[in-house]
């Protein structure tokens, strides 16, 4: 299972695509927001520099996730190569371990790289923060990989791709990710996990600890797609 | 534990919504076998496959391998399989999807000889995306012999391959049969089946209808066909002569130029046919007797099938021929 799962990091970073669209892409847009609001301002109760540091972490990292495992399980079903795993002495689940395994990889870059970004133009933070916020994006990242993951066996590959595309969008624009919500639109950011997701950050503000009730609403959104996901495994194993 | 059988299936069925994919299946491989499946497209040949390698399961009856489920067979790495719908994994290169086939196989042989036996030493670098159809249908074929399997499963192996290459993936696959392991193919290609399977199976809508060696086949189908034409310059015209020849399985009579029969026998024995046609007093003009190919003889085998179905439908024009044939 591990030569899989080292084949499946591997690919990922071999495609262009990945590196461009998660990586320099995030990193880009990190820029342009810093230079488009004032540095003194705060989003969300947080410097600019901070916020869209986290947001874009997130963006990249939701991206990669969703982008890497939901289009390639739909189009792997599709050609035939999950058919193909099947007849390896491999578990099943290996297949969608590898996956998820390969999304959990392929984050850390994309967080790294927008952080370290966001330290050359001056985001401070205790020592004890970076760490804590790389390790709150990067296990938030795996709701994403089972969302991925469910995605991949819902959707075929001609509609994958529009699919992942609308929601990734949808829960960027209204999650925070390139302006903060408030007012009405925050109530409903509540069941937004990309929101949710966003939220793990304000452990940073003084005075804060972690928002233990987006802690809880990411979990039980872990709960519903793994639940979802396996459901879907199973029916496309039943399908062949 | 070798029980003698490498896969049984035992009264199979399956079906989907109202199609029957396979039915009322009965059928034992055994070991050192190279057994070609054949029957036109959608006799339930993938099904079968499918069931044989537990991607399915069946709706009735039961299939083994090697006395067990399917895929305990595959966990103990005693099978290898290249289906049809195949996919490869994208973004890596021929060499390190194949070392990912050798290191998950039980049983899994070294690298650099599945490369070699395949025939896929020099595509070893390249990546499987840019690979032609062919090539990627060998790189397939490695990964089904990425370990010392006992079966070796191929769906229509060769689809896609050409000539040239065709023939270098069937003195790499008569290898393997001749390391003992039991080749199972399905395949189109009539002439593949008749040079290099020793087993015959032939599937006509889900169900076995012939199996046996390719020569069983043929002289079941009646294994020659004699040809001539009658002119009435040479004397009238009578049928009657005709259905008395010994060994007629066919009789095909036809008027496509005026005063001129065209005849058409199939026969078991054709040397007896022949004399038998001139101590009749007929004067053929134009006579051959041709080897009825195996292509023939599974279009004949299937359409006398149909006719004993009471033709709901012909599948084809070909089998439409042999039912009339077989009615007159």
């Amino acid at each position: 299972m591990t030569t899989l799962i080292r084949l499946e990091i591997l690919r990922t970073f071999r495609n262009r695509r990945y590196v461009l669209f998660t990586i320099a892409y995030p990193a880009l847009m990190y820029f342009f927001f810093i230079h488009a609001y004032s540095a003194d301002k705060l989003a969300g109760g947080l410097p600019v520099k901070t916020y869209f540091m986290v947001s874009m972490a997130t963006f990249g990292a939701v991206g990669a996730v969703l982008t890497g495992s939901a289009q390639r399980i739909s189009l792997e079903r599709k050609s035939g190569w999950v058919r193909q795993l099947r007849l390896t002495a491999l578990p099943g689940r290996a297949y969608t371990v590898g996956k998820i395994a390969a999304a959990a990889v392929t984050t850390l870059p994309a967080i790294l790289v927008v952080f370290a970004v966001g330290a050359s133009q001056g985001v401070s933070l205790t020592a004890g923060q970076w760490v804590g916020l790389v390790a709150a994006l990067w296990l938030g990242s795996f709701v994403f990989a089972a969302l991925g993951v469910a995605l991949g066996y819902a959707a075929a590959p001609d509609s994958v791709q529009s699919i992942v595309m609308i929601a990734y969008m949808a829960m960027a624009l209204f999650g925070g990710t390139w302006f903060p919500v408030s007012g009405s639109l925050e109530s409903f950011a509540r069941f937004n996990p990309v929101y949710l997701y966003n939220r793990l950050a304000t452990f940073t503000q003084p005075g804060h600890s972690l928002d233990t009730v987006a802690v809880a609403g990411l979990a039980a959104f872990l709960a519903v797609f793994v639940a979802a996901a396996a459901a879907l495994y199973r029916r496309d194993t039943r399908q062949a | 534990m070798d029980t003698g059988e490498v896969a049984a299936f035992r009264g199979v069925g399956k079906s989907y919504g109202r199609v029957r994919a396979v039915d009322g299946l009965d059928l034992v491989l055994r070991p050192g076998e190279t057994v070609a499946l054949l029957g036109p497209n959608g006799a339930g040949k993938s099904s079968s496959l499918d069931l044989l390698l537990g991607l399915r399961e069946p709706d009735r009856g039961s299939v083994t391998l090697f006395g067990g489920r399917p895929r305990a067979a595959i966990e103990a790495g005693r099978v290898g399989a290249m289906l049809q719908s195949g996919g490869l994994m994208t973004d890596v290169k021929v060499r390190e999807l194949v070392r990912l086939a050798c290191e998950v196989h039980p049983r899994g042989r070294s690298v650099a000889e599945v490369l070699e036996d395949a025939g896929v030493t020099e595509l070893a670098e390249r990546r499987v995306d840019k690979l032609s159809g062919g090539q990627e249908q060998r790189v397939r074929f490695a990964l089904a012999i990425a370990g010392a399997n006992d079966l070796i499963v191929l769906d229509e192996p060769t689809t896609g391959m050409d000539v040239s290459v065709r023939q270098s993936f069937w003195a790499s696959m008569r290898a393997q049969a001749d390391a003992g392991r039991t080749v199972l193919f399905a395949t189109h290609y009539l002439e593949e089946a008749d040079s290099i399977a020793d087993r015959v199976l032939v599937l006509h809508r889900g169900r076995l209808i012939a199996d046996g060696s390719s020569a069983e086949i043929k002289a079941r189908a009646g294994a020659r066909r004699i040809t001539f034409e009658l002119h009435e310059a040479d004397g009238p015209f009578d049928e009657a002569p005709l259905r008395r020849l010994p060994g007629v399985q066919g009789l095909e009579v036809a008027a496509r130029v005026p005063g001129v029969r065209t005849v058409r026998i199939r026969t078991a024995d054709a040397d007896a046919a022949v004399a038998a046609v001139y101590r009749a007093g007929l004067y053929p003009r134009g006579l051959e007797v041709t080897g009825l190919g195996l292509e023939q003889a599974f279009l004949t085998i299937t359409g006398e099938q149909d006719a004993a179905e009471s033709t709901e439908s012909t599948e084809s024009t070909e089998n439409a021929e042999n039912v009339l044939e077989r009615a007159r």
